[in-house]
């Protein structure tokens, strides 16, 4: 009697492949990364000095309408050291902030002696204090010294410090912006290169003491 | 209109993939599985190859506020959609760090299954396959949604993301087709 016999069933091979196809897919990946890099290089985004600034784009009052506003509109990327181009202040503040209704005064003196080569911008965020709810209505109201009940908690906008601001007011109430720029605190003022590039950061200058006004002076020049 | 000469390129390689699938569909056993494996690496290495380019548009356009890479004006263009800070990344990780990440699990799946079809492990990598490509589906469609409606001046499309997005799909529909092979007896 003839006996049948069992076709098996094909069998994998003895070798681990999938070790193989790992460090096939990696090289693979690793190359078009490299290509990547060649082809246009990693920017790195951050509010480090000698990073370009996170961008962002949100609504800001600049005085009689809230209009679309982005951060790298400001930016003149074929700016060169010692050539043309607006300088950039990015304030933080919150309108209840009690150093940041100080810092009024600082910042209109600024502006009146820089403000023809430098772009001053105030973001205004809501830090989750107690008392430190705001609206766009304060924000105006800080903005342009008139009378609200709110600023400063419970402080009258127009008896802030310093003149009126002529300048861009950001909502950011909702602090979206504030992680990529690892805001510590309000007031927080950082002034970028006209090309959107991080000159100076008031946390790197702890230890030196430099205030804004020093370092506007060391790197925009005395106006 | 001037040839995009990627964008020309990418749409091939789409071309080729969907040829292999429709090919291996009409075969049987293991020449067809085997043609089919080679149209899901086909997909995933389109999908690898797109989303490498816009990082490459991503990083263009933070380095100099505009690319040569792509249009960046009309409804066809990269840069409002890549150029959006808003919505040009996951979590602070550009989309095109994203897809390559997801791409490259894409092509290890298939790779390994073409690599040794009679493994152990080959039923469970077509599940994962199809499991990985579903995994990718919302977010396809979360970004097609902000092509269309979210980003400044929307709509807008993205070629080179849309080659990314159909790169996935047809992946998606592959594996599908190669799971029921397994299944269904007819793997070799």
């Amino acid at each position: 009697m003839a006996r049948r016999r069992r076709v098996a069933a094909p069998k994998g091979r003895d070798d681990e492949v999938r070790l193989t196809a790992a460090l096939v897919t990696f090289a693979l990946t690793s190359m078009i990364l490299m290509a990547v890099m060649l082809l246009a290089p990693v920017v790195k985004v951050g509010p480090s000095e000698g990073e370009l600034a996170p961008d962002f784009s949100a609504q800001s009052y600049r005085g009689g309408a809230w209009v679309d506003f982005r951060l790298s509109d400001l930016f003149n990327k074929s700016w060169e050291p010692g050539g043309d181009g607006d300088w950039i202040v990015v304030q933080y503040i919150d309108t209840d902030c009690p150093y940041c209704w100080s810092e009024g005064e600082l910042m209109s003196q600024l502006h009146s002696q820089w403000g023809d080569e430098v772009t001053f911008v105030t973001i205004v965020v809501e830090l989750g204090i107690q008392g430190h709810e705001s609206n766009r209505e304060e924000v105006e109201a800080f903005r342009d010294k008139t009378p609200f009940d709110g600023c400063k908690t419970n402080s009258n906008c127009a008896d802030r410090p310093g003149e009126p601001h002529p300048w861009d007011y950001v909502d950011d109430l909702n602090e979206k912006t504030t992680g990529d720029w690892e805001i510590p605190g309000t007031p927080f003022t950082a002034l970028l290169q006209p090309d959107g590039i991080v000159a100076w950061n008031p946390l790197q200058h702890e230890s030196d003491g430099e205030d804004i006004e020093a370092a506007m002076q060391r790197l925009v020049g005395g106006s | 209109m001037a040839v995009d000469i990627p964008l020309m390129g990418f749409l091939a390689g789409l071309a080729i993939a969907t040829a292999l699938a429709v090919r291996a569909k009409s075969r049987e056993g293991e020449v067809g599985t085997i043609s089919m494996l080679d149209s899901g690496l086909a997909f995933s290495f389109v999908g690898l190859l797109s989303s490498g380019w816009t990082y490459a548009i991503h990083n263009s356009i933070l380095d100099s506020g505009d690319t040569t890479m792509c249009a960046s004006e009309g409804l066809l263009q990269c840069g409002s959609v890549i150029g959006d800070p808003d919505w040009n990344n996951l979590f602070g990780i550009p989309w095109g760090i994203t897809g390559l990440l997801s791409f490259s699990l894409l092509f290890f799946l298939f790779l390994s299954l073409r690599m040794d079809m009679h493994a152990k492990w080959a039923d469970s990598f077509t599940t994962y396959s199809l499991l990985a490509g579903l995994a990718g589906v919302p977010f396809v469609a979360f970004l097609v949604f902000v092509e269309l409606t979210q980003v400044e001046g929307a709509p807008h499309i993205c070629p080179f993301c849309t080659i990314a997005h159909l790169s996935l799909i047809g992946f998606l529909v592959v594996a599908y087709l190669v799971r029921e092979r397994k299944q269904s007896g007819m793997w070799a």
